[in-house]
């Protein structure tokens, strides 16, 4: 059994934050090196851990984590050989030709159209995440703001000090009952990592070397971790490469983070919903509208799975997630094979494989989501859906293996209308096109009796603003860069 | 119809190489922008590729000096010879540009149908292993069964079923199909090939009979393997590489040619480990393979890999190379890892007999097991694909297998039971 080095591991790989309502993260960009490695060699101590504070009085109101692109790894001064050792995913960014096609951001998605990480933005060089929580109050997302804003005021009045340039910052927040934009409760189903002191089912139990660098995988390897391969800074600080290569190991304890700036396009989501269901009379069919979302998404709008709840929204707030689909919705019935749900995570049901192989198959392409809401927070539904302004979601993910994880789960599962048995059906939130080609067809199939039905001509309900790949690395590591 | 597939290796003319890659390039984006190939009327090709070896890359250093040839693959319905014969006539055209950069084409007066087919008979490498994963699905079939799922599929869809039993819409969509004209080719019979049980539980009798035999055989295998372990695995030089530590410009190159549509191709050239142990070694693979090929990979899947439409692997130059064609769903990179488990054997067992192979123990353990070091030997081994041309591109094989499945189930009488699973399947 492994056991995680917790407190050389930034926080948010492991937790949530879900009591700290309120976020803001800071793109910045870094202007002078030695500024910032000299506020990296005290700042290494301020950045929050993964170590588990039994007493909750003892957990800090603010919390503080940090992840470098490429470039700014580059720009602080790591050398080339070095920088050479990250995943070619990592060192090419979000945005290249072949990656833009594999991800799907084309049209009003593409990445020349992004706010930030598009070839029109200025490089980010890094990106803090700043977390607040008002201790006294209870869920109350605006006192978390004013904790959040104050610490970022703080940190901000030494950013130029620093070395820093901010080019942008996003909002990130929290909806009490954990819903996004379009209405449902999100959050819910995470791998468990080993080690890493948090229980739950052991279908869900994944190896920690598929989200961090140094253990091993799913594969019983260790993940390509970057290794130092021209000698500079303090290289009696860092581990040894735990496979035995015998070169020090900057990936230990650190991961490859994610991010996605999606917006949500909730009146066109509800719409197409309300349309597809609507009554003779052309009136709005709240109920039917409802069932198609949540066949559409996996689960109703309380987080209820529809394999377990199939014909209605118990209603109540539902984190439940021990279930699969082999055993009950084999034939999608319930949970059609086409959601997001099931797609991004077929569980024990991967094509024709038994249960057991497919749980391994699942399990190999697993994501650790942190995702924050954006904009003016908005509980859409078939009735209430035109959002105050652009809403969405600051989608992010952990993984060690970005190709195999993140892009395997947005291309080959999301994507490419082809999982399961399927002829024409992207992701119905994450895989659909803005445009088709001729005779191209972008459907939602809910599997039924006596017939399966087609749900056509699908539109496209989120569009890429921005992105990038981030390292997101161990405390050890962040002290280390301080002196190269 | 038997669908058959033919290599053919040519030399290119010195200093011609550049010329013949600025055709291939226009040919390729003449495809990427829906410009049919000549060859597309003959309706009997399913997948067929150009590619220039030894030009520019040698994936393991390899010090020979190697002349520039120009390969070309393809996979189709019917005869070699009937194949060769129209495309020497009816895509002459097409033939005569590129091969006028290789070595040993007829000159311009003397191009006719004949020469041109002796020309590319004269240089076809045999197929080690072929694997199909439609087996007898011909490029008209696959295409008639796609339009008469589509077909069904949009009249399912024009109206509501409410409680009709499965038997009685089985028994509509069959009245409303015969009544189309453009299904005329229901009334041919087709059947879906299947495992080979018999011939299994044969082969497991014969070989409880022949105990002794097999315990020989079996002993043999293992003595085999010892041998192979103590004698040449210890000492093979091994893929140490990690995915990260590829070339960059060439995985570049590569992505260059991938990812446009559900489909893909792989290339892939690696030699042959020297020796004539590690030849019978392989042989023995492909023969293996063969025979799982042809009596229990008939249903979609090769060794439990089930996004590929036709692959296969060529040895040449004497044994002294090994190529490996792929045309598959999906991404090459990204599913790898899905098929280690299932199909890692088979892997391990042929490749590790090629050069620098992730460390393989007994033929079996370790090789393509070896995750990260598999992935990144496969992508450093793979060769950029200069044209390569799909019929079908908007359909997996799963829909092509699943289409067939329809098809023959429409035609059948089938109980209420038998009709339901039929519904399922559109
Ligand atoms: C605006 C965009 C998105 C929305 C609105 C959205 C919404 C949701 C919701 C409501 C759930 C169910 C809650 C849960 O099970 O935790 C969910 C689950 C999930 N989503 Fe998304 N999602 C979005 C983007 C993405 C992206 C980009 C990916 C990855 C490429 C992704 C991967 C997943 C995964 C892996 C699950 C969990 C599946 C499971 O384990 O059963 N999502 N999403």
């Amino acid at each position: 059994m492994t056991t995680l080095e917790l407190n050389d591991i930034q926080g948010y790989l492991i937790r949530g934050y879900a009591h700290m309502m309120y976020s803001r993260f800071v793109y910045l960009q870094i202007t002078d090196a030695e500024a910032t490695k000299n506020w990296l060699a005290k700042s290494w101590k301020t950045m929050t851990t993964a170590e588990h504070i039994p007493k909750k009085d003892q957990i800090s109101s603010t919390h503080l984590n940090i992840a470098f692109t490429y470039s700014g790894l580059e720009k602080l001064g790591l050398k080339t050989d070095n920088l050479g050792s990250f995943s070619r995913e990592f060192r090419q960014g979000m945005v290249s030709p072949h990656r833009t096609r594999l991800l799907g951001d084309l049209g009003n998605s593409a990445p020349e159209n992004w706010r930030w990480g598009g070839p029109f933005n200025k490089p980010i060089h890094l990106c803090l995440m700043v977390f607040g929580n008002d201790k006294e109050g209870d869920d109350d997302i605006e006192k978390d703001k004013i904790v959040c804003i104050n610490y970022y005021e703080l940190l901000k009045a030494h950013f130029a000090g620093n070395g820093l340039e901010e080019i942008l910052f996003i909002d990130g927040q929290t909806q009490p009952e954990n819903k996004e934009h379009f209405g449902f409760r999100d959050g819910i189903s995470q791998p468990i990592i080993e080690g890493s002191g948090r229980v739950g089912p052991k279908d869900d139990v994944i190896k920690a070397g598929e989200f961090i660098f140094g253990y091993k995988n799913d594969f019983g390897v260790y993940p390509d971790t970057p290794l130092i391969r021209a000698e500079q800074g303090n290289l009696n600080l860092l581990p040894p490469d735990a496979e035995g290569s015998g070169l020090k190991d900057i990936g230990r304890n650190g991961s490859l983070m994610v991010m996605r700036q999606l917006e949500q396009n909730v009146k066109t989501f509800w719409s197409f919903m309300n349309e597809k269901t609507k009554n003779e009379d052309h009136s709005i069919n709240v109920a039917e509208s409802l069932k198609l979302a949540a066949k559409v998404i996996g689960r109703w709008q309380s987080g209820a799975p529809i394999t377990l709840f199939p014909d209605k929204d118990p209603g109540v707030i539902s984190d439940i997630n021990d279930f699969g689909y082999a055993k009950f919705d084999k034939d999608g019935l319930k949970c059609p094979f086409g959601s997001h749900l099931r797609r991004t995570n077929p569980r024990d049901s991967v094509d024709d494989h038994g249960r057991k192989e497919s749980l391994k198959l699942s399990n190999q392409h697993r994501i650790i989501r942190r995702a924050r809401l954006y904009g003016e927070i908005f509980e859409g539904s078939p009735v209430n859906n035109v959002p105050n302004g652009e809403v969405g979601l600051l989608f992010c993910c952990f993984n060690a293996d970005i190709s195999r994880q993140f892009e395997f789960l947005q291309y080959t599962w999301a994507n490419l209308p082809k999982t399961k048995e399927l002829y024409n059906d992207p992701d119905p939130i994450i895989g659909v096109k803005e445009k088709t080609t001729a005779g191209e067809e972008q459907n939602f199939t809910v599997q039924d009796l006596p017939v399966s039905r087609t749900i056509s001509d699908l539109p496209q309900v989120i569009t890429v603003k921005g992105g990038d790949y981030f390292f997101f690395p161990s405390i050890t590591v962040l002290r280390f860069l301080s002196t190269i | 119809m038997g669908q058959n597939s033919t290599t053919i290796l040519v030399p290119i003319i010195k200093n011609k190489v550049d010329e013949l890659l600025d055709l291939l390039a226009g040919i390729n984006e003449g495809l990427a922008m829906g410009k049919p190939p000549l060859f597309e009327e003959l309706n009997i090709i399913h997948f067929a590729r150009w590619v220039v070896i030894d030009h520019g890359k040698s994936w393991i250093n390899d010090p020979v000096e190697r002349t520039p040839k120009l390969l070309f693959v393809v996979d189709y319905d019917g005869k070699e010879t009937d194949l060769l014969r129209k495309l020497c006539t009816d895509s002459a055209e097409l033939l005569d540009k590129v091969y006028a950069y290789c070595e040993n084409f007829p000159i311009l007066e003397k191009r006719t149908p004949d020469s041109r087919t002796a020309f590319l008979t004269n240089n076809v490498i045999k197929d080690a292993a072929v694997y199909i994963g439609a087996p007898g699905r011909t490029v008209r079939q696959i295409k008639d069964e796609s339009n008469l799922r589509d077909f069904i599929r949009k009249y399912l869809d024009s109206t509501t079923w409410g409680n009709l039993s499965a038997q009685a819409i089985h028994q509509t969509i069959k009245n409303e199909v015969s009544s189309n004209g453009n299904f005329a080719f229901l009334d041919q019979k087709v059947k879906i090939p299947s495992v080979n049980w018999l011939g299994l539980i044969f082969l497991g009798i014969v070989l409880l009979v022949l105990l002794p035999l097999t315990i020989v055989l079996l002993l043999l295998v293992i003595v085999w393997v010892l041998v192979l372990h103590i004698f040449y695995e210890r000492k093979d030089e091994n893929f140490i590489r990690k995915r990260s530590q590829l070339n960059d410009k060439f995985m570049t190159e590569l992505e260059k040619y991938e990812d446009f549509t559900s489909q893909n191709q792989f290339t892939q050239l690696v030699d042959m480990k020297e020796g004539k142990f590690r030849l019978f070694t392989i042989k023995a693979m492909f023969s293996l393979s063969k025979s799982l090929i042809k009596f229990v990979f008939v249903k979609g899947k090769l060794m439990g890999i089930p996004t590929i439409h036709f692959a296969k692997w060529v040895m040449f130059e004497e044994n002294s190379r090994v190529l490996f064609f792929s045309n598959f769903d999906g991404s090459w990179q990204q599913y790898l890892g899905d098929f280690i488990d299932n199909s890692g054997w088979g892997l391990t067992g042929i490749f590790s007999n090629t050069k620098v192979f992730p460390k393989t123990n007994f033929l079996l353990t370790g090789g393509a097991y070896d995750e990260e070091h598999f992935l990144a030997w496969s992508r450093n081994s793979e060769l950029v694909t200069n044209v390569w041309y799909s019929a079908y591109p908007h359909l997996s094989i799963k829909n092509i297998n699943n289409n067939t499945k329809i098809r023959v189930q429409l035609m059948k009488s089938l109980s209420e039971r038998q009709a339901a699973k039929f519904l399922k399947l559109i």
